[in-house]
């Protein structure tokens, strides 16, 4: 087991390392002169222009030694905002991770809820509604299903996360629930059909083993078969998809994010893109990477507490 | 059961109480405008910001020595009450008006003028927004109280024009000149930010809205209204549904597509402004480095007069309106806008859609038909960001195949686009300026010291993407920058307009308009800038804010919040609540109760 850790532990451990250099030269590889178009237009005097230009064409060994010494360093400038990227990136995380964190969770629930009725009765009329229903909005791209809750339902509000104008915590916290209806279903019902389908051919695969029979031979009832017997089995699967998707979570959901101009991570890449904005784009890839490598780590080492066969294989 | 029931009634109570916040007391509501914006300020600090929704805060906070006015942009008195040129031309004196205060209560003086510009003279970071304007200034001086005094190099037009925001010196002295960089300029511990313009900025929330306070004791008369919000969008289809619902009163930069569909909705109005801003193809002349050197790949044929006439009479601007603006906006000729009618140039010799005269070009210019039909080839450079630069290119495409040129569009980023310029790798590209009103920096664009440069080994864009050089044109430059009368400058830029559009330096396509939507039923007043097609907001001054004010003849709420929407909200969302909670609780329930069932494994 202590192995099977180390071993996980250290895996991650090169992926990140990988990630900041090829992130680093990823950018450095860019064509294009940022410079030249942030002060297209702009009132600048050209001795400025030059001085910005030394910043960017120091050698290239010296700005990646200065890098990989701390990537995430208060003295990485934003091109566009000027100011540092890891204090801009931490105002836009929290609406990403409410969003995304509170859509995969209602998924993930409601997914499996689904998936294990559908399953356990497979065939049935409840499993052939919701396959075919789950599948059709799987195959919608979520901008287009928050484009149509909008127009649909005007009552809530078209977009943002807070009304103007409010103030005191509860009155906010409300205000903020009230402005993630949308968005959250957007995303959620979207996700649904992966939980769902993942679940149901999860659960079919259990149904014919041996240990069922035998539980129901002991006079378990039916219910309580699936639920002790089956379930736990068929999990396993399901909980790599929930902890791969909260990967994902910080990543965010750009499209989502740009039809409810919800203030996130996503808006923020899409923002940084338009320039571009290279430290800012260069740290927010970092930390999507980052999201990704450190919940499939925790997945990899949750599955080894849940199925023990995993670390002594 | 009844746990289920206690948590649905602390939560609905919960509900009860928080509804208080929600919906204010309606003894005073306040008249409150908002403005969907489709991207947010950058920054609200005037030394950082770019975008023009940052310029309009900064107009919104802080006053100016000069504005321009509504009827035709012409510079006219705002903070300084009057101005003049000394008559050895070596300074200028601004008289500024007395009384104004700053809205923390400190009197605004010259000496806070002096400062302002003293600080861009002599900073370094404060230099990126406000550096052309002060280039010819040797220092700032506050003789009194009310006497600003700036000493000039030489004689300059652009003492009329200086678009510097004047900061509190109480304020920005704390600020130096490296936590400048990084100073964000937003309300602190509930203050908002010190100013002096029509309207105060009291809350800031990043990526989401902006919340403005009228000055009730400005200098111009106090706004009729109380608050004014931006709020942004990142989405055009969401900010036109906010303005149907009235979430939103005024729409800000739409799409044609959107602007469309907002047409016949009950409420709104529809306009399309005129406006300061052009696009064109332009073309490599003959790309060379500011000193002679040539540089790049550009084809041999465009260094050709005769070629790029030919070109750009093959070009049908008024389809281009028609096709790529939906007819919102108007062919193109010369640089300088028809928003300025003062400026403005029109060609005596216009380069109309004419294939044949064309062809008639390009045969006596040496490029001769082959048997094929084509005549050569050239790239055309269109910008991913925009679908409209896209459509131009296919069109012009189609023109020039016409007069057997065979074109290939190539799409790339403005970034990329940028670099490929400056280096002069290309034939003809699609793109476009936004012209100010002192023409300057535009007129800049053309001369011979604006082609790139050399530091080192590499080779830097300046603002020429044209390579145009022209020594006649370079003369009446340096003429105009020196002349401080305004008809007499005018003539020369308008003789600058001649030259360059008769070389065909580039062959603008189009002056497209500013689409916006608003409010009618709520809203009137507004004072477009130039008078009458032009823009109602994100002028060049605070027009509109001034004199726009909520109809209450029919008596209709003029408040930007409907007020049903936020207890409708409320009731909804505690409903939600209560199903998930209850739901929790049901499944807990039942869970527990089936738990302690006698269940043998």
């Amino acid at each position: 087991m202590r192995g099977y850790v180390l071993k996980k532990v250290g895996w991650s451990i090169g992926t990140l390392l990988f990630v900041v250099v090829f992130n680093f030269f990823l950018f450095r590889l860019l064509p294009g002169d940022p410079i030249g178009l942030y002060t297209r237009g702009r009132n600048m005097s050209p001795e400025q222009l030059i001085r910005l230009r030394q910043q960017l064409n120091r050698p290239v060994g010296e700005q990646f030694v200065e890098y990989l010494a701390n990537p995430f360093a208060s003295a990485i400038n934003s091109t566009r905002f000027n100011r540092p990227v890891w204090e801009i990136i931490g105002e836009r995380v929290w609406p990403t991770v409410l969003l995304v964190g509170a859509a995969v969770l209602a998924a993930a629930l409601a997914g499996v809820w689904l998936g294990i009725r559908s399953g356990w009765r497979r065939g049935s009329r409840f499993d052939r509604i919701t396959t075919g229903t789950t599948n059709t909005l799987y195959a919608m791209p979520e901008f287009w299903v928050g484009m149509m809750l909008i127009m649909w339902l005007p009552f809530f509000p078209s977009g943002g996360i807070n009304s103007v104008g409010v103030s005191g915590f509860l009155a906010t916290a409300v205000d903020t629930l009230w402005h993630m209806v949308l968005p959250v279903t957007a995303l959620a019902v979207v996700y649904l059909a992966e939980y769902t389908s993942i679940m149901r051919a999860s659960l079919v695969d259990e149904l014919r083993q041996d240990y069922l029979t035998l539980a129901r031979a002991k006079g378990l009832r039916e219910d309580l078969v699936r639920r002790r017997h089956a379930v736990p089995n068929a999990l396993l699967p399901t909980m790599t998809l929930i902890f791969l998707n909260l990967g994902f979570v910080i990543g965010g959901a750009i499209t989502v994010e740009y039809v409810f101009s919800w203030p996130g991570l996503g808006l923020l890449t899409a923002e940084a893109l338009r320039g571009p904005d290279i430290p800012l784009l260069q740290a927010v890839f970092l930390l999507f990477s980052l999201g990704v490598i450190v919940f499939t780590l925790v997945a990899d080492l949750l599955y080894a507490v849940l199925d023990p066969r995993v670390s002594t294989r | 059961m009844h746990h289920f029931v206690i948590r649905a009634l602390t939560f609905a109570l919960a509900g009860g109480l928080l509804s208080t916040p929600l919906s204010p007391t309606p003894a005073a509501p306040k008249v409150t405008f908002t403005i969907g914006i489709q991207s947010d300020v950058d920054s609200t600090n005037p030394f950082t910001g770019i975008v023009v929704e940052a310029y309009e805060t900064y107009a919104l906070m802080y006053d100016y020595l000069t504005t321009s006015s509504a009827k035709d942009v012409s510079p006219q008195p705002s903070l300084a009450e009057s101005y003049s040129e000394a008559p050895d031309k070596k300074s200028w004196t601004y008289k500024i008006r007395a009384g104004v205060t700053w809205s923390d209560g400190q009197p605004l003086t010259a000496r806070d003028a002096a400062y302002t510009f003293n600080r861009i003279i002599d900073g370094d970071f404060e230099q990126t927004n406000y550096g052309n304007y002060v280039a010819n200034i040797d220092k700032a001086e506050a003789t009194d109280d009310n006497t600003l005094v700036l000493h000039v190099k030489q004689p300059t037009p652009i003492m009329e024009r200086l678009a510097v925001p004047i900061l509190p010196e109480h304020v920005w002295k704390d600020v130096d000149g490296k936590a400048v960089k990084s100073y964000e300029n937003e309300p602190q511990n509930g203050q908002p930010v010190v100013g002096s313009g029509p309207f105060q900025l009291v809350e800031r929330r990043k990526g989401q809205y902006l919340r403005f306070a009228a000055n009730k004791n400005y200098w111009q008369g106090a706004p009729k209204f109380d608050e004014l919000v931006f709020r942004v969008f990142t989405n055009a289809d969401a900010e036109a549904q906010a303005l149907i619902r009235g979430e939103i009163d005024f729409a800000y930069d739409l799409q044609s597509n959107v602007f469309n569909s907002l047409k016949d909705k009950p409420g709104v109005t529809t306009r399309s402004s005129e406006y300061s801003g052009f696009n064109e193809i332009a073309f490599n002349t003959g790309a060379a480095l500011a000193d002679g050197t040539a540089i790049g790949d550009g084809h041999e044929a465009l260094k050709n007069k005769q070629v790029r006439l030919a070109i750009s009479h093959a070009i049908d601007r008024k389809t281009l309106v028609d096709r790529v603006l939906n007819g919102h906006g108007s062919p193109g000729d010369t640089f300088i806008p028809p928003v300025y009618p003062l400026l403005h140039y029109t060609p005596t010799a216009p380069q109309n859609f004419d294939l044949a005269k064309a062809n008639q070009l390009l045969d006596a210019a040496g490029y001769p038909k082959k048997a094929d039909g084509t005549r050569f080839a050239l790239r055309l450079f269109a910008r991913q960001e925009s679908q409209d630069s896209q459509s131009t290119a296919e069109f012009v495409k189609s023109w020039l195949k016409e007069i057997g040129i065979d074109v290939t569009v190539k799409v790339m980023s403005e970034d990329t686009l940028t670099e490929v310029i400056g280096q002069g790798d290309y034939d003809m590209f699609e793109w476009g300026w936004v012209v100010e009103p002192d023409p300057d920096y535009q007129m800049s664009v053309f001369t011979c010291g604006k082609r790139s440069y050399k530091d080192g080994d590499a080779i830097y864009a300046d603002l020429s993407d044209s390579f145009y050089c022209n020594p006649a044109y370079d003369e009446l430059y340096e003429q105009q920058a020196g002349e401080t009368d305004q008809a007499k400058r005018a003539e020369l830029a308008k003789r600058m307009q001649q030259l360059v559009h008769d070389d065909a330096a580039y062959a603008i396509t189009y002056y497209y308009n500013d689409l916006v939507a608003y409010r009618s039923d709520r809203w009137t007043g507004f004072t477009p800038q130039p008078d009458p097609h032009g823009s109602l907001l994100f002028q060049y001054g605070v027009h509109s804010y001034l004199t726009m004010a909520p109809v209450t003849a029919t008596g209709a709420p003029a408040a930007a919040e409907s007020p049903s929407g936020g207890s409708l909200g409320l009731v909804v969302t505690v409903a939600v609540g209560v199903l998930i909670l209850g739901g929790a609780g049901f499944l807990a329930l039942r869970r527990r109760s089936s738990a302690s069932a006698d269940d043998r494994e």
